[in-house]
C-alpha cells in the first residue's frame, strides 16, 4: 500500500525526481572513478617490479635509486664500479644479479645498457616475464631491443637503424657507430616500454673514444677495432639482484650498506615503492577528501530538493492526514522515496561508470600507464554504496518531521 | 741534504695518501625512529629490531651509575620476552627458535646476550645476566666526555606451524617503552617486499594478503 503510494507520488514527479537521480548519480559515479583511478594507479605503480629482491645502486635515498633504476626517472648520483658488482655477485647469499647502465637516450627515450639475463629475471604484474613480440634479443654488438612504446611511438620495426645520443638531452650523437633495432618487446605496461635496450658491450663500445663526459677531438677508432677490444664494462648504474633466502635479504643489505670499499645502497623494491607512496599518499588523501565531501554534497542535495518538493506537496500530505494516515506513514512515504531515489541512482551510477571505464580504459593505459581494472564491484564499494542509502534515509528524516509538521499546521485549509 | 727532504716529503705524501684512503662512513642513528626487518620464508619467520637506546632507556652514555646499569638491564629482560615486543596471532602457532639480544655502541662493542634454546625461557635465570652485564661494564674504556651512540638490537627467529595464519603482528612495544618513537618497518616474504611506518597510536600492522 505504502510502497504503491510512493511509487506512484515519484511518477507523479517524474521530471525532478529524474533530474534528483540524475544528480546524485553523477556524484556516486565521481565518488567512484576516483576511488577507481586511486586503487588502480597504486596496484600499476606496485605492479612495476616484482621477485627482484634487491636493487643496489651508489648511496642515495631509497626512492631516488628506485625512481631512476625502475621509473627511470631522475638521475644516478654515482656510478657502482665493475669490482664492486663482482664483490656482490660473488656473495653466497646471491642468486642472481642482473646489471644495468644508464645515461644516454634515443629521441627523448632512456637508453639502458644490461646484458641478456635482464629479460629472464625481470618480472612485473606479479611475476610476468617480458615477452618478445617480433625479432630476437641483442645477438650483435649494434643490436638494440625497443620497449613496445618506443617502437610504436617512433615507428621503428625490425632492422630500424638508429643513433643513440649521448646523455639525456643533448645534441652530441655516437653517430659513428649506429645501432640496428633487432628485437621489439611486448606491452607491459611497466617503463620497459620506453626504453631502448642495448648490451653493456655496447655501451661501452660507444664510449670508447670519449673521456670525461666528451669526445677526443680526431680521435676514432674504426669499428671493427672495436668489436676486438674487451667490452668489460668499469663501471653500472645499479643492478638488480635476488637473493636465494628471503631470509638472507637484510643480512646482505646490510652487508652491501656497510661495503667499505664504496658507498653503495641496497633497497627492497616493494619497500622503497610503499615509501613513496606514502609521499604520493598526501594526493591520495586529498582525492579521497575530494569524494567524500561529493558525496556529502550529494546527500544535502537530495535532502534540499526533497524539502523543495514539500511546498508544493502540502496539499498532497493534507489529504493524506485527512484520510487517516498517521505520522508514521508520512515519514515512511519519504523515507522510502529517499530509498527508491538513492537505490536508483546507486545503480544508474554503477551502469554509467562501467559504461565510461570501458571506454576510457584504453585510453587512460596508453597516456598515463595506469591500467584501470573493469571489474565487479569491491565489497567497499557495496559497503559505500549501503551507507550512502541509509544516510539518504536518515537525512530524508529532516524533510518528513517537516511534513508532518506542515501537515498538522496546514489542515485542510491550505493556500498555495 | 736535500735528498733527505725529498724523502720526507714522498713520505708525507705517502701518509696522507694512506690516511685518505681509510674509508670513513658512519651509520644512521634517529632518536625515536627504530627500525624493523621482517623476514617469511617457508615456515620460518625471523623479526630484528634496531632501536635507539634513547627510545628504550632515554640515554645512550654507558651506563654507569647503579640506577642506569639497573634500567639497562630491565630493558635487556623485557627484550627477553618477546610478548613485552610484539604478538603473533595464535593460530599461527609460532615456536621461538632463536633468540639474540644485544646492545650495539657507536664504537661497535657489542655486549652481547645470548639465548639459544629460548623454550626454557620460564626458568633461564636473570640473576647470571645480570652479573654478566656488570661484568661488562667493570672492564669497559672511559668514554668521557665523547659522543656516543647505542643501540638495541633483538633478533627472533620463530618456525611457525602455519605461517599463512599470520594476518597482524601487534607491538606492545609501544606500551612497553614509553620512550619509544616510530616503527620503520622493512617486510618481505615470498609474495614480495614492502614497507610500514608504525607508531603508537596504531601499534599493529595488517599482514593479510601479504604472506
Amino acid at each position: 500500500m505504502l510502497l504503491k503510494l510512493t511509487l506512484n507520488s515519484l511518477y507523479a514527479r517524474f521530471l525532478t525526481v529524474c533530474m534528483t537521480v540524475f544528480a546524485i548519480s553523477l556524484s556516486l559515479m565521481l565518488y567512484m572513478s576516483v576511488e577507481k583511478l586511486r586503487t588502480s594507479a597504486y596496484t600499476s605503480f606496485t605492479d612495476t617490479i616484482s621477485q627482484t629482491d634487491l636493487i643496489v645502486g651508489s648511496r642515495a635515498s631509497s626512492v631516488q635509486l628506485l625512481l631512476y633504476s625502475v621509473f627511470r626517472i631522475g638521475n644516478a648520483t654515482n656510478n657502482i664500479t665493475w669490482e664492486s658488482y663482482l664483490d656482490i655477485i660473488d656473495r653466497d647469499e646471491v642468486d642472481w644479479a642482473v646489471p644495468i647502465s644508464l645515461g644516454d637516450s634515443h629521441k627523448g627515450f632512456r637508453v639502458m645498457g644490461t646484458n641478456k639475463e635482464f629479460f629472464n629475471r625481470y618480472k612485473f604484474r606479479g611475476g610476468q616475464p617480458i615477452e618478445i613480440e617480433k625479432g630476437f634479443l641483442f645477438e650483435d654488438l649494434y643490436d638494440v631491443v625497443l620497449g613496445s612504446g618506443v617502437a610504436e611511438k617512433l615507428g621503428y620495426d625490425i632492422s630500424t637503424p638508429l643513433i643513440v645520443s649521448h646523455g639525456l638531452e643533448s645534441f652530441t650523437k655516437h653517430d659513428d657507430q649506429p645501432f640496428r633495432v633487432s628485437g621489439i618487446l611486448q606491452k607491459t605496461g611497466t617503463p620497459v616500454d620506453n626504453t631502448v635496450i642495448v648490451s653493456l658491450a655496447a655501451i661501452e663500445a660507444i664510449h670508447v673514444d670519449w673521456s670525461t663526459g666528451a669526445k677526443i677531438p680526431g680521435q676514432q677508432t674504426p669499428i671493427e677495432e672495436i668489436r676486438q677490444m674487451d667490452l668489460t664494462p668499469k663501471n653500472i648504474t645499479a643492478a638488480l639482484v635476488g637473493v636465494k633466502s628471503k631470509l638472507s635479504i637484510f643480512y646482505l643489505q646490510r652487508w652491501i650498506n656497510d661495503y667499505p670499499e664504496e658507498a653503495l645502497t641496497a633497497i627492497l623494491p616493494g619497500a622503497a615503492l610503499q615509501e613513496l607512496w606514502r609521499v604520493v599518499g598526501v594526493v591520495e588523501n586529498l582525492l579521497l577528501g575530494i569524494s567524500v565531501v561529493v558525496i556529502f554534497t550529494t546527500l544535502i542535495g537530495m535532502t534540499a530538493i526533497i524539502f523543495s518538493s514539500l511546498n508544493e506537496r502540502r496539499r498532497e500530505m493534507a489529504i493524506w492526514r485527512a484520510m487517516g494516515a498517521t505520522p508514521r506513514t508520512i515519514i515512511g512515504l519519504l523515507m522510502l522515496e529517499a530509498f527508491f531515489i538513492s537505490m536508483l541512482s546507486v545503480i544508474i551510477s554503477t551502469v554509467l561508470l562501467f559504461f565510461s571505464l570501458a571506454i576510457l580504459q584504453p585510453w587512460i593505459d596508453n597516456n598515463y600507464g595506469i591500467l584501470v581494472s573493469v571489474e565487479m564491484l569491491s565489497i567497499k564499494d557495496m559497503y559505500v554504496f549501503i551507507m550512502f542509502i541509509i544516510a539518504a534515509m536518515v537525512v530524508s528524516l529532516l524533510p518528513a518531521a517537516r511534513a508532518y509538521w506542515f501537515s498538522i499546521n496546514d489542515g485542510m485549509t491550505i493556500k498555495i | 741534504m736535500r735528498k733527505s727532504i725529498y724523502y720526507s716529503l714522498i713520505l708525507s705524501a705517502m701518509i696522507s695518501v694512506a690516511a685518505a684512503e681509510e674509508t670513513r662512513q658512519v651509520d644512521k642513528h634517529e632518536h625515536g625512529v627504530g627500525e624493523l626487518n621482517i623476514a617469511i620464508e617457508g615456515s620460518s619467520i625471523n623479526l630484528e629490531f634496531m632501536i635507539p637506546g634513547a627510545d628504550i632507556v632515554g640515554f645512550e652514555y654507558k651506563a654507569k651509575s647503579d640506577e642506569d646499569i639497573s634500567l639497562v638491564n630491565t630493558a635487556l629482560t623485557k627484550f627477553d620476552d618477546f610478548s613485552n615486543i610484539f604478538t603473533i596471532p595464535n593460530a599461527a602457532n609460532c615456536n621461538l627458535v632463536e633468540a639474540e639480544i644485544a646492545i650495539n655502541q657507536g664504537d661497535d662493542h657489542d655486549d652481547e646476550h645470548d639465548h639459544e634454546e629460548h623454550e626454557e625461557h620460564e626458568e633461564h635465570d636473570e640473576h647470571d645476566e645480570h652479573d654478566e652485564h656488570d661484568e661488562h661494564d667493570e672492564h669497559e674504556h672511559e668514554e668521557h666526555g665523547e659522543e656516543t651512540h647505542n643501540e638495541f638490537v633483538a633478533h627472533y627467529s620463530f618456525t611457525c606451524g602455519n605461517v599463512k595464519e599470520i594476518d597482524r603482528i601487534n607491538f606492545t612495544y609501544f606500551t612497553t617503552f614509553p620512550n619509544s618513537g616510530e616503527l620503520e618497518i622493512q617486510f618481505v616474504s615470498e609474495m614480495g617486499s614492502t614497507s610500514f611506518e608504525v607508531e603508537g597510536d596504531e601499534p599493529f600492522i595488517n599482514l593479510k594478503g601479504k604472506i
